[in-house]
């Protein structure tokens, strides 16, 4: 047992999920003992192995459209109750004027509508507490989120592209067609990355260029818009289990966020800057 | 939360881990279509419970789901494939010492992406999944072990066994590996 806990923790310690007093202590020992050297190097040669070639199988677009038709529409069902609350006789053609039972419909009427009633009131304050909390969220924040949901929703639906494109001379006119700039529009220059092309999306509060480019399985999303003329360095934060960056240059606002590795996406937005550059 | 907004909260938080829950079920079933039905249920279940998920954790939450929906639908389907992973910590260390001549890590180099997928999908369904959680969603052994629901220490025993098993599979003594012939030498006889 004594035997295979040590191995367990040599595998940790390459994961590196050890606390750091263990990762540091065999850190130290690893130049004094080529044993335990090739078993580290064993262990990392299989990770890489794995890593590299096991099939990271991805969703197909049937499943997912099937998925979010079946959530989306589920919404619509329970609704349906709450209306047949109302009684129908509100609408029931001229009845013989008596007072008493009049009053009496009155009443009826108004407990009938009562639920309704209700669970409006209930949804307009519901209404002013979530416009509340959406106010005292950073301008940021909203950026990030809008951002974040635009990349899902192109990923999600057909939407992916307005014009499908390697080719930046046809991406490039679209674009500016249709918004009150020019976008830089390139391919990357990182391995394995192709250019689909661009569409036009809605962020901040106005039109900006979104351009679409794959990296294996993976969509990226470059956005840009008229910024500030200061510069500032890209910003990188994770979102949701995506990898996003912003950051002005010449004169632009730009975001990018996509699902590769983090090394990968470092490489990416130094093809974005470097292409920004180059303009 | 009203429904829009279930759904609104649904499609940030839980559709974006789609392909990682794919993958899991896939590796898990072994097949295409049992693993969409199970996603698709187990998407159903996330989204009656989307209201308590945090922002934070989102893919260890809907991955724990899917890895539940999946045992269910096994144990229902599939109840020949019962897994049994109580064997012994140690055996596998029994395993044969790599030889001297040739190192380890280039004789594993070798090994192609076919050999490496099928020895993954041989591997026992306990082994598998931590392997596959580790390896392709990089989770931590915290998140592993919270969506496996084992603790931490069952989850390093595990992967090591799982590498473990891993290794003597893609052993080139363990099975005999096909060498394509090199392309030059079929061009000069033609």
């Amino acid at each position: 047992m004594k035997q295979s806990q040590e191995a367990w923790k040599i595998e940790a310690f390459v994961d590196g999920e050890l606390d750091l007093a263990s990762q540091l202590e065999i850190e130290d020992r690893l130049p004094g003992d080529p044993a335990l050297r090739r078993q580290v190097d064993e262990i990392r040669s299989l990770r890489e192995q794995v890593r590299e070639h096991a099939e990271r199988h991805v969703a197909p677009a049937a499943l997912r459209a099937r998925i979010a038709g079946r959530l989306q529409g589920a919404q619509a069902v329970p609704a349906a109750p709450a209306q047949a609350t109302v009684p129908r006789r509100a609408s029931a053609p001229a009845r013989p004027p008596a007072t008493g039972s009049g009053a009496a419909e009155a009443i009826q009427r108004w407990l009938g509508w009562r639920p309704l009633a209700t669970s409006l009131g209930f949804a307009a304050v519901l209404a002013v507490a979530v416009n509340l909390a959406w106010l005292q969220s950073s301008r940021d924040e909203r950026l990030t989120d809008a951002v974040v949901a635009s990349h899902v929703r192109s990923t999600l639906g057909q939407h992916l592209v307005d014009v499908a494109s390697s080719d930046h001379h046809t991406v490039k006119p679209y674009l500016s067609s249709k918004l009150d700039f020019s976008p830089p529009v390139d391919a990357l220059q990182v391995p394995g990355s192709v250019f689909v092309g661009g569409r036009v999306d809605y962020l901040d509060g106005r039109p900006v260029a979104a351009l679409v480019y794959r990296q294996g399985e993976h969509v990226v999303n470059s956005f840009v818009w008229p910024g500030p003329a200061a510069e500032s360095q890209p910003r990188f934060a994770v979102e949701r289990g995506y990898q996003t960056a912003h950051w002005t240059a010449g004169g632009m606002n730009h975001w990018v966020i996509s699902d590769v590795n983090r090394e990968e996406f470092q490489r990416i937005v130094k093809a974005v800057q470097a292409n920004d550059a180059v303009r | 939360m009203s429904d829009g907004e279930s759904w609104a909260r649904f499609e940030l938080l839980a559709m974006p881990h789609l392909d990682a829950a794919y993958n899991l079920a896939l590796w898990l079933t072994r097949n295409d279509h049992d693993a969409q039905d199970v996603v698709q249920d187990a998407m159903v279940r996330a989204m009656r419970y989307i209201g308590g998920l945090r922002s934070e954790g989102a893919r260890a939450w809907l991955l724990q789901i899917v890895r539940h929906t999946c045992y269910s639908w096994l144990k229902e389907n599939r109840p020949a494939e019962k897994v049994l992973l109580d064997d012994p910590d140690d055996a596998w260390r029994d395993l044969p010492a790599p030889s001297a001549d040739e190192p380890p890590a280039i004789a594993m180099r070798k090994a192609d992406r076919q050999q490496i997928n099928e020895a993954i999908a041989a591997l026992p369904i306990g082994y598998r999944e931590v392997l596959i959680l580790r390896e392709l969603e990089d989770l931590s052994y915290n998140d592993i072990a919270r969506i496996a629901e084992i603790p931490v220490g069952t989850v390093m025993s595990r992967l090591a066994r799982a590498r473990g098993l891993l290794r003597t599979a893609l052993a080139p003594t363990a099975r005999p590996v096909l060498r394509p012939v090199p392309r030059s030498s079929q061009g000069g006889a033609s």
